[in-house]
Protein backbone atom coordinates (compact mmCIF):
# COMPACT_ATOMS: atom_id res chain seq x y z
CA UNK A 1 0.00 0.00 0.00
CA UNK A 2 2.72 2.40 0.93
CA UNK A 3 4.67 1.86 -2.62
CA UNK A 4 1.10 2.59 -4.09
CA UNK A 5 0.78 5.79 -2.59
CA UNK A 6 4.73 6.71 -2.26
CA UNK A 7 6.14 5.38 -6.04
CA UNK A 8 3.50 4.03 -8.08
CA UNK A 9 0.97 5.42 -9.29
CA UNK A 10 1.10 7.99 -5.97
CA UNK A 11 3.75 10.86 -4.85
CA UNK A 12 6.86 9.82 -6.70
CA UNK A 13 5.57 8.85 -10.25
CA UNK A 14 3.25 12.16 -10.44
CA UNK A 15 5.78 14.02 -9.17
CA UNK A 16 8.66 13.24 -12.18
CA UNK A 17 5.39 13.54 -14.55
CA UNK A 18 4.32 17.04 -13.25
CA UNK A 19 8.35 18.35 -13.74
CA UNK A 20 8.35 16.72 -17.17
CA UNK A 21 5.18 17.56 -18.64
CA UNK A 22 5.75 21.03 -17.23
CA UNK A 23 9.51 21.35 -18.97
CA UNK A 24 7.84 20.27 -22.12
CA UNK A 25 4.58 22.88 -22.06
CA UNK A 26 7.33 25.49 -21.05
CA UNK A 27 9.69 24.60 -23.51
CA UNK A 28 6.69 24.35 -26.52
CA UNK A 29 5.49 27.93 -25.63
CA UNK A 30 9.10 29.25 -26.01
CA UNK A 31 9.70 27.44 -29.45
CA UNK A 32 6.14 28.71 -30.15
CA UNK A 33 7.40 32.39 -30.03
CA UNK A 34 10.57 31.85 -31.48
CA UNK A 35 12.50 31.54 -27.98
CA UNK A 36 15.03 29.19 -26.64
CA UNK A 37 13.04 28.01 -23.53
CA UNK A 38 14.31 26.51 -20.47
CA UNK A 39 16.75 23.52 -19.90
CA UNK A 40 15.57 20.63 -18.50
CA UNK A 41 15.98 20.61 -14.88
CA UNK A 42 14.26 24.10 -14.55
CA UNK A 43 10.99 23.00 -13.12
CA UNK A 44 12.77 21.04 -10.22
CA UNK A 45 15.29 24.06 -9.67
CA UNK A 46 12.13 26.58 -9.09
CA UNK A 47 10.27 23.47 -6.76
CA UNK A 48 13.36 23.08 -4.92
CA UNK A 49 14.51 27.11 -4.89
CA UNK A 50 10.72 27.82 -3.74
CA UNK A 51 10.86 25.51 -0.83
CA UNK A 52 14.08 26.71 0.77
CA UNK A 53 12.80 30.29 0.72
CA UNK A 54 11.49 32.45 3.52
CA UNK A 55 7.39 32.02 4.43
CA UNK A 56 5.29 35.24 4.38
CA UNK A 57 2.31 35.97 5.44
CA UNK A 58 0.09 39.22 5.56
CA UNK A 59 -1.02 40.15 8.69
CA UNK A 60 -4.64 39.24 9.92
CA UNK A 61 -4.95 35.83 7.92
CA UNK A 62 -5.79 32.53 9.58
CA UNK A 63 -2.22 30.97 9.17
CA UNK A 64 -3.48 27.42 9.42
CA UNK A 65 -5.99 27.85 6.90
CA UNK A 66 -3.04 29.11 4.61
CA UNK A 67 -0.67 26.49 5.09
CA UNK A 68 -3.92 23.88 4.76
CA UNK A 69 -5.26 25.10 1.67
CA UNK A 70 -2.35 24.32 -0.17
CA UNK A 71 -1.84 21.07 0.92
CA UNK A 72 -5.27 19.50 0.33
CA UNK A 73 -5.30 20.78 -3.14
CA UNK A 74 -2.38 18.51 -3.82
CA UNK A 75 -3.57 15.46 -2.02
CA UNK A 76 -6.75 15.88 -4.02
CA UNK A 77 -4.93 16.06 -7.44
CA UNK A 78 -3.06 12.88 -6.04
CA UNK A 79 -5.90 10.40 -4.87
CA UNK A 80 -7.56 11.63 -8.33
CA UNK A 81 -4.33 10.48 -9.87
CA UNK A 82 -4.99 7.11 -7.78
CA UNK A 83 -7.74 6.12 -9.70
CA UNK A 84 -6.50 6.84 -13.05
CA UNK A 85 -5.27 4.12 -15.22
CA UNK A 86 -1.82 4.68 -16.84
CA UNK A 87 -0.64 2.97 -20.01
CA UNK A 88 -3.77 0.07 -19.24
CA UNK A 89 -2.39 -0.34 -15.77
CA UNK A 90 -5.33 0.14 -13.18
CA UNK A 91 -4.07 0.28 -9.63
CA UNK A 92 -7.41 0.83 -7.69
CA UNK A 93 -11.22 0.91 -9.86
CA UNK A 94 -14.80 0.55 -8.58
CA UNK A 95 -17.93 0.80 -10.11
CA UNK A 96 -18.72 5.11 -9.95
CA UNK A 97 -14.43 6.02 -9.71
CA UNK A 98 -15.35 8.56 -12.70
CA UNK A 99 -17.26 10.56 -10.39
CA UNK A 100 -15.21 10.55 -7.81
CA UNK A 101 -12.30 11.82 -9.80
CA UNK A 102 -14.10 14.48 -11.00
CA UNK A 103 -15.06 15.90 -8.07
CA UNK A 104 -11.24 15.69 -6.83
CA UNK A 105 -10.44 17.48 -9.68
CA UNK A 106 -12.83 20.37 -9.43
CA UNK A 107 -11.63 20.47 -5.51
CA UNK A 108 -8.64 22.66 -6.27
CA UNK A 109 -10.76 25.30 -8.32
CA UNK A 110 -12.34 25.96 -4.94
CA UNK A 111 -10.09 25.92 -2.62
CA UNK A 112 -8.34 28.65 -4.90
CA UNK A 113 -11.12 30.63 -4.31
CA UNK A 114 -10.67 30.23 -1.02
CA UNK A 115 -7.07 31.19 -0.68
CA UNK A 116 -7.92 34.05 -2.92
CA UNK A 117 -10.79 35.06 -0.22
CA UNK A 118 -8.89 34.22 2.92
CA UNK A 119 -5.60 36.30 2.18
CA UNK A 120 -6.58 39.47 3.04
CA UNK A 121 -5.95 41.63 -0.45
CA UNK A 122 -7.70 43.27 -3.22
CA UNK A 123 -6.09 41.09 -5.91
CA UNK A 124 -6.82 37.85 -4.05
CA UNK A 125 -10.06 38.92 -3.46
CA UNK A 126 -10.75 39.67 -7.46
CA UNK A 127 -9.32 36.70 -7.77
CA UNK A 128 -10.98 34.26 -6.02
CA UNK A 129 -14.27 36.35 -7.45
CA UNK A 130 -12.95 35.70 -10.90
CA UNK A 131 -12.11 31.91 -9.84
CA UNK A 132 -15.71 31.02 -9.19
CA UNK A 133 -17.31 32.75 -11.97
CA UNK A 134 -14.70 30.46 -14.32
CA UNK A 135 -15.66 27.87 -12.19
CA UNK A 136 -19.36 27.82 -13.10
CA UNK A 137 -18.61 28.61 -16.59
CA UNK A 138 -16.28 25.56 -17.52
CA UNK A 139 -16.97 22.70 -15.15
CA UNK A 140 -20.68 21.90 -16.14
CA UNK A 141 -19.56 21.51 -19.99
CA UNK A 142 -16.59 19.65 -18.44
CA UNK A 143 -18.58 17.22 -16.24
CA UNK A 144 -21.22 16.48 -19.25
CA UNK A 145 -18.53 16.18 -21.81
CA UNK A 146 -17.39 12.99 -19.51
CA UNK A 147 -20.18 11.56 -18.63
CA UNK A 148 -20.44 11.42 -22.54
CA UNK A 149 -18.39 8.14 -22.68
CA UNK A 150 -19.68 7.09 -19.60
CA UNK A 151 -23.06 6.57 -20.85
CA UNK A 152 -21.54 4.97 -24.03
CA UNK A 153 -20.22 2.45 -22.65
CA UNK A 154 -22.94 1.96 -19.63
CA UNK A 155 -20.06 2.26 -16.63
CA UNK A 156 -19.33 4.71 -14.60
CA UNK A 157 -15.60 3.36 -13.96
CA UNK A 158 -12.55 4.21 -16.00
CA UNK A 159 -11.03 1.14 -16.50
CA UNK A 160 -14.50 0.10 -17.57
CA UNK A 161 -14.79 2.68 -20.20
CA UNK A 162 -10.91 1.98 -20.97
CA UNK A 163 -11.27 -1.54 -21.27
CA UNK A 164 -14.54 -1.55 -23.26
CA UNK A 165 -13.38 0.88 -25.69
CA UNK A 166 -10.40 -1.19 -26.93
CA UNK A 167 -13.00 -4.15 -27.86
CA UNK A 168 -15.31 -1.73 -29.91
CA UNK A 169 -14.28 1.93 -30.74
CA UNK A 170 -13.14 4.99 -29.41
CA UNK A 171 -15.12 7.43 -27.91
CA UNK A 172 -13.79 10.70 -29.80
CA UNK A 173 -14.82 8.94 -33.03
CA UNK A 174 -18.51 9.21 -32.31
CA UNK A 175 -18.10 12.27 -29.68
CA UNK A 176 -15.79 14.12 -31.59
CA UNK A 177 -17.66 17.50 -30.15
CA UNK A 178 -17.94 15.63 -26.28
CA UNK A 179 -14.02 15.92 -26.89
CA UNK A 180 -13.32 19.22 -27.83
CA UNK A 181 -15.41 20.25 -24.82
CA UNK A 182 -13.56 18.07 -22.60
CA UNK A 183 -10.17 19.73 -24.20
CA UNK A 184 -11.50 23.39 -23.40
CA UNK A 185 -13.03 22.01 -19.43
CA UNK A 186 -9.54 21.09 -19.40
CA UNK A 187 -7.96 24.82 -19.93
CA UNK A 188 -10.53 26.27 -17.64
CA UNK A 189 -9.44 23.98 -15.09
CA UNK A 190 -5.80 24.08 -15.25
CA UNK A 191 -6.63 28.20 -15.51
CA UNK A 192 -4.13 27.81 -18.84
CA UNK A 193 -3.24 31.13 -20.71
CA UNK A 194 -6.80 31.38 -23.15
CA UNK A 195 -8.60 31.14 -19.63
CA UNK A 196 -6.19 32.24 -16.88
CA UNK A 197 -8.79 34.93 -16.39
CA UNK A 198 -8.39 34.20 -12.14
CA UNK A 199 -4.59 35.09 -12.62
CA UNK A 200 -4.39 37.33 -15.38
CA UNK A 201 -0.89 38.68 -14.54
CA UNK A 202 -1.36 41.85 -16.19
CA UNK A 203 -4.87 42.97 -14.46
CA UNK A 204 -4.49 41.65 -10.98
CA UNK A 205 -0.57 40.59 -10.30
CA UNK A 206 -1.07 36.63 -9.66
CA UNK A 207 -4.78 36.31 -8.36
CA UNK A 208 -5.52 34.21 -5.34
CA UNK A 209 -2.03 33.35 -5.05
CA UNK A 210 -0.62 37.02 -4.66
CA UNK A 211 0.08 36.85 -1.19
CA UNK A 212 1.90 33.00 -0.99
CA UNK A 213 5.31 32.72 -0.64
CA UNK A 214 8.31 29.98 -0.30
CA UNK A 215 6.77 26.58 0.26
CA UNK A 216 3.17 27.17 -0.35
CA UNK A 217 3.68 28.40 -3.53
CA UNK A 218 5.76 25.57 -4.57
CA UNK A 219 3.18 23.09 -3.16
CA UNK A 220 0.47 25.51 -5.57
CA UNK A 221 2.58 25.16 -8.40
CA UNK A 222 3.23 21.44 -7.88
CA UNK A 223 -0.26 20.72 -7.36
CA UNK A 224 -1.50 22.87 -10.47
CA UNK A 225 0.56 20.16 -12.48
CA UNK A 226 -0.05 17.36 -11.26
CA UNK A 227 -3.61 18.38 -11.81
CA UNK A 228 -2.37 19.26 -15.89
CA UNK A 229 -0.82 15.35 -15.66
CA UNK A 230 -4.30 13.63 -14.35
CA UNK A 231 -6.34 15.89 -16.12
CA UNK A 232 -4.66 15.04 -19.53
CA UNK A 233 -4.47 10.94 -18.37
CA UNK A 234 -8.38 11.29 -17.56
CA UNK A 235 -8.75 12.50 -21.11
CA UNK A 236 -6.76 9.67 -22.61
CA UNK A 237 -8.37 7.26 -20.52
CA UNK A 238 -12.38 8.25 -21.61
CA UNK A 239 -12.17 9.73 -24.95
CA UNK A 240 -8.59 7.39 -27.25
CA UNK A 241 -9.84 4.10 -24.77
CA UNK A 242 -6.24 4.41 -23.00
CA UNK A 243 -4.59 3.51 -26.10
CA UNK A 244 -5.08 -0.01 -24.76
CA UNK A 245 -3.77 -2.63 -27.58
CA UNK A 246 -2.94 -6.20 -27.26
CA UNK A 247 0.94 -6.17 -26.87
CA UNK A 248 2.18 -4.13 -23.67
CA UNK A 249 4.76 -2.31 -25.07
CA UNK A 250 2.55 -0.99 -27.96
CA UNK A 251 0.08 0.36 -25.30
CA UNK A 252 2.64 1.85 -23.43
CA UNK A 253 3.74 3.88 -26.76
CA UNK A 254 0.56 4.72 -27.93
CA UNK A 255 -0.65 5.73 -24.44
CA UNK A 256 2.61 8.21 -24.36
CA UNK A 257 2.25 9.53 -27.74
CA UNK A 258 -1.55 10.44 -26.96
CA UNK A 259 -0.93 11.80 -23.95
CA UNK A 260 1.96 14.18 -25.26
CA UNK A 261 -0.35 14.94 -28.06
CA UNK A 262 -3.02 16.05 -25.50
CA UNK A 263 -0.22 18.09 -23.49
CA UNK A 264 1.03 20.13 -26.88
CA UNK A 265 -2.27 20.82 -27.58
CA UNK A 266 -2.28 22.72 -24.36
CA UNK A 267 0.80 24.62 -25.38
CA UNK A 268 -0.35 25.46 -28.97
CA UNK A 269 -3.37 26.98 -27.50
CA UNK A 270 -1.73 28.93 -24.88
CA UNK A 271 0.78 30.58 -27.69
CA UNK A 272 -2.17 31.37 -29.90
CA UNK A 273 -4.85 32.80 -28.27
CA UNK A 274 -5.29 36.30 -25.67
CA UNK A 275 -6.95 36.12 -22.54
CA UNK A 276 -10.98 36.29 -22.78
CA UNK A 277 -12.84 38.07 -20.40
CA UNK A 278 -14.57 36.68 -17.90
CA UNK A 279 -18.69 37.94 -19.46
CA UNK A 280 -17.08 36.64 -22.96
CA UNK A 281 -16.28 33.14 -20.90
CA UNK A 282 -19.74 33.13 -19.68
CA UNK A 283 -21.47 33.84 -22.05
CA UNK A 284 -19.24 31.16 -24.21
CA UNK A 285 -20.16 28.67 -21.21
CA UNK A 286 -23.76 29.01 -20.47
CA UNK A 287 -24.77 29.82 -23.96
CA UNK A 288 -23.12 27.72 -26.06
CA UNK A 289 -21.18 25.02 -24.70
CA UNK A 290 -23.96 23.39 -22.30
CA UNK A 291 -26.49 23.60 -24.62
CA UNK A 292 -23.65 21.40 -26.84
CA UNK A 293 -22.84 18.97 -24.81
CA UNK A 294 -26.62 18.39 -23.89
CA UNK A 295 -27.15 17.92 -27.48
CA UNK A 296 -23.93 15.35 -27.52
CA UNK A 297 -26.07 13.36 -24.65
CA UNK A 298 -29.32 13.51 -26.48
CA UNK A 299 -27.49 12.13 -29.07
CA UNK A 300 -26.13 9.41 -27.47
CA UNK A 301 -29.53 8.28 -26.19
CA UNK A 302 -30.65 8.66 -29.81
CA UNK A 303 -28.31 6.28 -31.06
CA UNK A 304 -29.34 3.72 -28.49
CA UNK A 305 -26.85 3.21 -26.62
CA UNK A 306 -26.66 3.47 -22.50
CA UNK A 307 -29.40 4.02 -20.25
CA UNK B 1 27.85 16.04 5.87
CA UNK B 2 23.98 15.95 4.72
CA UNK B 3 23.19 19.49 5.60
CA UNK B 4 26.03 20.27 3.41
CA UNK B 5 24.59 18.28 0.69
CA UNK B 6 21.18 19.75 1.29
CA UNK B 7 23.04 23.12 1.40
CA UNK B 8 24.49 22.42 -1.87
CA UNK B 9 21.33 21.30 -3.30
CA UNK B 10 19.87 24.38 -2.56
CA UNK B 11 22.32 26.58 -3.87
CA UNK B 12 22.16 25.04 -7.26
CA UNK B 13 18.33 25.67 -6.98
CA UNK B 14 18.64 29.46 -6.64
CA UNK B 15 21.73 30.06 -8.56
CA UNK B 16 19.50 27.92 -11.78
CA UNK B 17 16.12 29.95 -10.90
CA UNK B 18 15.92 33.48 -10.60
CA UNK B 19 12.54 35.50 -10.53
CA UNK B 20 12.62 39.01 -10.90
CA UNK B 21 10.59 41.85 -9.83
CA UNK B 22 10.89 44.68 -12.11
CA UNK B 23 10.30 48.39 -10.45
CA UNK B 24 10.96 51.80 -11.91
CA UNK B 25 11.66 53.83 -8.82
CA UNK B 26 11.33 57.01 -10.66
CA UNK B 27 13.39 56.93 -13.56
CA UNK B 28 12.97 57.75 -17.70
CA UNK B 29 11.53 54.93 -18.52
CA UNK B 30 14.83 54.19 -20.97
CA UNK B 31 16.57 50.94 -18.97
CA UNK B 32 12.75 49.60 -18.38
CA UNK B 33 12.87 48.91 -22.19
CA UNK B 34 16.24 47.65 -22.35
CA UNK B 35 15.45 45.28 -19.20
CA UNK B 36 12.12 44.45 -21.26
CA UNK B 37 14.33 43.15 -23.95
CA UNK B 38 15.72 40.50 -21.92
CA UNK B 39 12.31 38.56 -22.49
CA UNK B 40 12.30 38.90 -25.94
CA UNK B 41 13.37 35.93 -28.34
CA UNK B 42 16.40 37.67 -29.30
CA UNK B 43 18.16 37.76 -25.31
CA UNK B 44 15.31 35.25 -23.99
CA UNK B 45 16.97 34.74 -20.91
CA UNK B 46 14.19 31.86 -19.95
CA UNK B 47 17.13 29.42 -21.05
CA UNK B 48 19.05 30.95 -17.47
CA UNK B 49 16.47 30.33 -15.76
CA UNK B 50 15.49 33.78 -14.91
CA UNK B 51 11.64 35.43 -15.16
CA UNK B 52 9.58 38.20 -14.63
CA UNK B 53 7.33 37.70 -11.64
CA UNK B 54 4.74 40.75 -10.95
CA UNK B 55 4.72 39.78 -7.35
CA UNK B 56 7.26 40.78 -4.78
CA UNK B 57 6.11 37.99 -2.84
CA UNK B 58 7.20 35.59 -5.68
CA UNK B 59 10.59 36.93 -6.24
CA UNK B 60 14.35 36.91 -5.91
CA UNK B 61 15.60 40.07 -7.26
CA UNK B 62 14.46 42.73 -6.98
CA UNK B 63 15.28 44.87 -10.56
CA UNK B 64 15.71 48.55 -9.94
CA UNK B 65 15.93 51.27 -12.61
CA UNK B 66 15.86 55.38 -12.14
CA UNK B 67 16.57 57.13 -9.36
CA UNK B 68 14.34 56.99 -6.26
CA UNK B 69 12.24 60.17 -5.88
CA UNK B 70 10.69 61.10 -2.47
CA UNK B 71 7.36 59.91 -4.03
CA UNK B 72 8.59 56.09 -4.24
CA UNK B 73 10.88 56.11 -1.41
CA UNK B 74 8.17 54.31 0.83
CA UNK B 75 7.59 52.18 -2.15
CA UNK B 76 10.90 50.91 -2.40
CA UNK B 77 11.30 50.03 1.08
CA UNK B 78 7.61 48.43 1.13
CA UNK B 79 8.45 46.55 -2.31
CA UNK B 80 11.98 45.37 -0.70
CA UNK B 81 10.46 44.46 2.75
CA UNK B 82 7.90 42.36 1.18
CA UNK B 83 10.44 39.58 -0.99
CA UNK B 84 10.78 37.16 0.75
CA UNK B 85 14.79 36.07 2.30
CA UNK B 86 17.01 35.57 0.42
CA UNK B 87 16.75 38.48 -2.38
CA UNK B 88 19.12 40.49 -3.86
CA UNK B 89 18.84 43.68 -5.50
CA UNK B 90 20.08 45.00 -8.54
CA UNK B 91 20.34 48.80 -9.58
CA UNK B 92 20.13 48.79 -13.32
CA UNK B 93 21.09 52.81 -14.75
CA UNK B 94 23.41 54.84 -14.23
CA UNK B 95 20.69 57.12 -12.44
CA UNK B 96 20.30 54.09 -10.25
CA UNK B 97 23.49 53.88 -9.25
CA UNK B 98 24.25 57.63 -8.08
CA UNK B 99 21.47 59.76 -8.84
CA UNK B 100 22.82 60.43 -12.32
CA UNK B 101 21.77 63.78 -13.92
CA UNK B 102 19.14 63.77 -11.05
CA UNK B 103 21.96 64.29 -8.61
CA UNK B 104 20.71 67.09 -6.09
CA UNK B 105 17.82 67.26 -7.12
CA UNK B 106 15.16 68.39 -4.55
CA UNK B 107 12.95 65.73 -5.38
CA UNK B 108 15.51 62.98 -5.89
CA UNK B 109 17.23 61.09 -2.86
CA UNK B 110 20.03 59.64 -5.26
CA UNK B 111 20.47 56.51 -5.87
CA UNK B 112 18.60 53.64 -5.20
CA UNK B 113 21.11 52.48 -2.47
CA UNK B 114 20.11 55.42 -0.34
CA UNK B 115 17.17 53.42 0.55
CA UNK B 116 18.17 50.19 0.49
CA UNK B 117 21.05 47.49 0.04
CA UNK B 118 22.29 46.91 -2.96
CA UNK B 119 23.99 44.02 -3.90
CA UNK B 120 25.29 44.61 -7.95
CA UNK B 121 25.72 48.21 -9.85
CA UNK B 122 24.60 47.84 -13.80
CA UNK B 123 25.42 51.60 -15.08
CA UNK B 124 24.85 52.63 -18.62
CA UNK B 125 22.47 55.45 -20.04
CA UNK B 126 20.54 52.74 -20.99
CA UNK B 127 22.47 49.43 -20.54
CA UNK B 128 22.36 47.57 -23.22
CA UNK B 129 20.79 43.60 -22.54
CA UNK B 130 23.66 41.98 -23.24
CA UNK B 131 25.31 44.46 -20.14
CA UNK B 132 22.62 43.56 -17.90
CA UNK B 133 22.82 39.56 -18.82
CA UNK B 134 26.05 39.77 -17.95
CA UNK B 135 25.27 41.65 -14.56
CA UNK B 136 22.99 38.58 -13.70
CA UNK B 137 25.40 36.10 -14.88
CA UNK B 138 28.06 37.58 -12.14
CA UNK B 139 25.06 38.04 -9.09
CA UNK B 140 24.52 34.59 -10.23
CA UNK B 141 28.20 33.30 -8.90
CA UNK B 142 27.83 35.86 -6.29
CA UNK B 143 24.79 33.74 -4.73
CA UNK B 144 25.62 31.41 -1.90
Amino acid sequence: MSFKVLVFPGFGFLFCLAMLAEWIDRRMIARFQGRVGPPVFQPLADFIKLLGKEDLLPTGVNEKLMAALPLISLAACLTAGMYIPVAGVSVNNFEGDLIVVLFLLSLPSLLYFLAGWSSIGIYSILGGNRALLQFFSYEVPFLLALSGPAILNSSWNITDIMVNQSTSIWAIFVLPVGFMLAFFGLIGKLKRDPLDIPKAQSEIVAGPLTEFSGRKLAIWHLANQIQTVVGIFLLVDTYFGGGVIESRLATFLLFSFLALLILVSLSVMSAMYARLRIDQLARLGWKRLIPLSLLQIAFIVWMGKGF
Amino acid sequence: MTSTLIQKVFRWARRKSLWVLHYNSGGCNGCDIEFLDLLTPRYDVERLGIRQESVPRHADILLCTGPVTRQSRDRVLQIFTQIPEPKWVVVVGSCGCSGGVFQGSDYVLGGVDQVIPVDLYIPGCPCRPEIIIEGLIKLLEKIE
